[in-house]
């Protein structure tokens, strides 16, 4: 196979079996096509590199992700005092729970996800269900009518179980970044292994 | 096509299975775009066509996308594969009698399978929706037999080295094979729930991004240098373009369940594989661009140039459409919309339908060493599905944002579909200038078969149709 390893990013492959391959190249007409030995045009690589760090920073978990149960914990607990009782519609009924949140913290979470009266009704009984059982109500998300655990799977907790939460990184992640590193790995061999780029067949050996 | 079926291999003209391959392909693109252009009359105007269940949208919906799959793309890819695989390993076909049978039980098996789904059985698996019996036919009559002849092929070339292209075409019916069996699994073995939607999407995604996509590339590989006459550009870039379609695209399958209850870690990595899909779209774009160096005259005046270099150019949109509507960021929004209809026609009646359109157009004339009939019909052709296309792209592309708001926004479903309407308008005219544009190139090509030219021994079909 005629391997060398002194010079890795100039090629990898020893002068004989470049000269069997060039010859190989330059001597056969491929039904009357002929193909070229550039390399990848630098802006070209750059726009890959770009390519791969954009695909990580875009796909980070920030956006789309489904409500929690714990930002809605509040609503709850305010959405039967005298206060909210005393309004006469549900969408009046709904601007003052908005608007009279104390936990500033998951304001930006009840912006993006902002629900009616109803909607607080049919989840009512299970957020309280779950709050009155010490569950951490951050591991649950609200699909439509139902508050289910969390399909997150975070960090180890001291007690056994998985953390719930979305992280702001996971293992799919991980397993991209060594999926990502084994293709480049693989392509650079294989492309290394071919004549170096500075070598330019000569196509009117075969046709 | 019947006379061959029982006579020797040895009698059988050179071509003769490609020639098939390449008539049936026109025919089922005539047929896959008029059901096309059916189905928008059907969303454009409510009441035409009302009260048979065979003529609702749901019966005709599937017909239409798996007769423009299985019928127009796949047999045009065969087409091509019958006669650029010999030609690259300066060899004949294997088998011309395997093709033509192949090409005979393909036509037999469509049929018969759109029939049934035309009256209304189907596994009600988007894109695999086939019952069991015909998905096992397409794999033992149609898959097989269309891969051993690639393989035996390339197997027994006269070249030592195998071109770019046939690395595609070998791999790709492997692919294929391989998807078609186990994406329709959920069938054989009674799969349900969130492991019946994986497999129903690993299978549609595959079937673009290992079969449509790549073998759609490969075409273009061979096309550009053999029509312009230039080396291609770069092999080493062929190698990057090849190995990243296997690995990124085989594995982001569950960016199209981004709603769904899949493991969030399955969802973070296949949506950076999906990102990951422009590795090889950057790859084969800039190499085939860059082989077009000193020829970019041809763009205008030759025909086959002209809708190569065009699928070659709506492979950005494409992969930028693709690489990040699938992402957290924006998949939220256009799940689920006319965004993603547009999507996919940019995908099959874009990217792809233009490049192999050259195949056929190129393959028919070299074979039957016939010039091409009409160079204005083949114009008149390129305009009217371009423009039909583009139409349909930016009309649904509209609708799909439209959608998006009225989803996120909880607008009334009835105003949406109001909102909607022109747009439905504009998709109903763009699909019928397709439609008409390939009535006017099954034509032209009928006429080339028995009336075009003679080419000159010595002569190339693409240096002779501009003398007329």
């Amino acid at each position: 196979m005629g391997w060398r390893t002194d010079s890795p990013l100039y090629s990898l492959t020893d002068d004989e079996q470049n000269k069997v391959a060039q010859g190989v190249w330059e001597g056969e007409s491929l039904g009357g096509i002929s193909e070229d030995n550039n390399r990848l045009p630098v802006p070209v690589v750059w726009l890959l590199g770009l390519t791969i760090i954009t695909a990580f920073a875009i796909t980070f978990p920030l956006w789309g992700q489904r409500p929690t149960a714990d930002i809605y914990l509040e609503y709850i607990q305010n959405m039967d005092s005298p206060a909210v009782q005393a309004i006469a519609t549900d969408a009046g009924k709904m601007e003052y729970l908005v608007n009279n949140t104390k936990d500033d913290s998951l304001k930006p979470f009840q912006e993006r996800h902002p629900l009616t009266m109803d909607d607080l009704r049919m989840i009512k009984a299970q957020v309280i269900e779950l709050h009155n059982q010490g569950l951490d109500l951050s591991e649950y998300t609200v699909i439509g009518d139902k508050v289910v655990l969390a399909n997150f799977e975070g960090n180890v907790k001291p007690d056994g179980t998985i953390e719930r939460k979305q992280p702001w990184w996971d293992k799919g992640y991980t397993i991209d970044i060594f999926y990502v590193t084994y293709f480049c790995i693989a392509v650079l061999i294989a492309i290394k292994r071919l004549p170096h780029y500075s070598w330019k067949p000569d196509h009117s050996i075969a046709h | 096509m019947l006379k061959y079926l029982f006579a020797k291999n040895e009698d059988i003209p050179q071509g003769s299975a490609a020639i098939f391959f390449a008539f049936s392909s026109i025919v089922w693109f005539v047929v896959g775009t008029g059901l096309g252009s059916f189905n928008a009359a059907k969303l454009a105007f409510p009441d035409f066509v009302t009260g048979s269940e065979l003529f609702s949208f749901g019966h005709m919906r599937q017909v239409h996308v798996l007769a423009v799959i299985f019928g127009w793309i796949s047999m045009a890819f065969a087409m091509a594969m019958m006669y650029i695989t010999p030609a690259l390993g300066n060899t004949k076909l294997w088998s011309e009698k395997l093709g033509i049978w192949n090409c005979f039980l393909w036509n037999i098996g469509l049929s018969l399978g759109l029939t049934l789904l035309w009256a209304g059985i189907t596994s009600g698996r988007e894109y695999s929706d086939f019952p069991w019996v015909i998905d096992l036919y397409i794999a033992a009559f149609i898959a097989l037999p269309l891969a051993i002849n690639v393989w035996m092929t390339i197997l027994k070339r006269r070249t030592q080295g195998i071109y770019t292209t046939n690395w595609f075409f070998g791999a790709g019916v492997f692919m294929v094979t391989i998807v078609f069996i186990v994406g329709n699994s959920p069938e054989w073995f009674n799969l349900t729930g969130l492991s019946e939607a994986y497999m129903t999407w690993w299978f549609a995604h595959n079937v673009l991004g290992l079969w449509i996509t790549p073998i759609a590339a490969a075409i273009a590989y061979y096309t550009v240098p053999k029509v312009t006459g230039n080396p291609l550009y770069s092999h080493r870039i062929g190698h990057l373009h090849f190995w990243s379609v296997v690995v990124f695209y085989s594995t982001p399958a569950a960016h199209h369940l981004m709603s769904a209850p899949l493991p969030e870690w399955l969802k973070s990595f296949a949506s950076v594989e999906g990102v990951l899909i422009l590795v090889p779209a950057i790859a084969f774009v800039s190499n085939l661009i860059l082989t077009m160096q000193g020829k970019w005259h041809m763009f205008v005046e030759n025909v086959e140039i002209k809708f190569t270099i065009t699928g070659v150019l709506m492979a950005i949109p494409l992969n930028m459409q693709g690489g990040f509507q699938q992402t957290r960021a924006i998949n939220w929004y256009v799940h689920g919309t006319g965004w993603i209809v547009a999507h996919a026609h940019l995908a099959l009646l874009g990217f792809s339908t233009f490049l192999e359109g050259a195949a056929v157009y190129y393959g028919i004339q070299t074979i039957l060493r016939r010039k091409l009939y009409s160079l204005a019909l083949a114009n008149f052709h390129f305009w009217f599905l371009l423009i039909g296309f583009s139409i349909y792209w930016i009309s649904m592309t509209i609708a799909g944002l439209i959608q998006g708001a009225g989803k996120i926004y909880e607008v009334p479903y009835i105003d949406v579909v109001i909102a909607e309407h022109p747009y439905m308008i504009a998709r109903w005219v763009g699909g019928t200038l397709v439609f008409t544009g390939n009535l006017v190139w099954l034509y032209n090509m009928y006429m080339t078969a028995r009336v075009g030219t003679e080419i000159p021994v010595g002569r190339l079909p693409h240096e002779m149709a501009y003398e007329r």
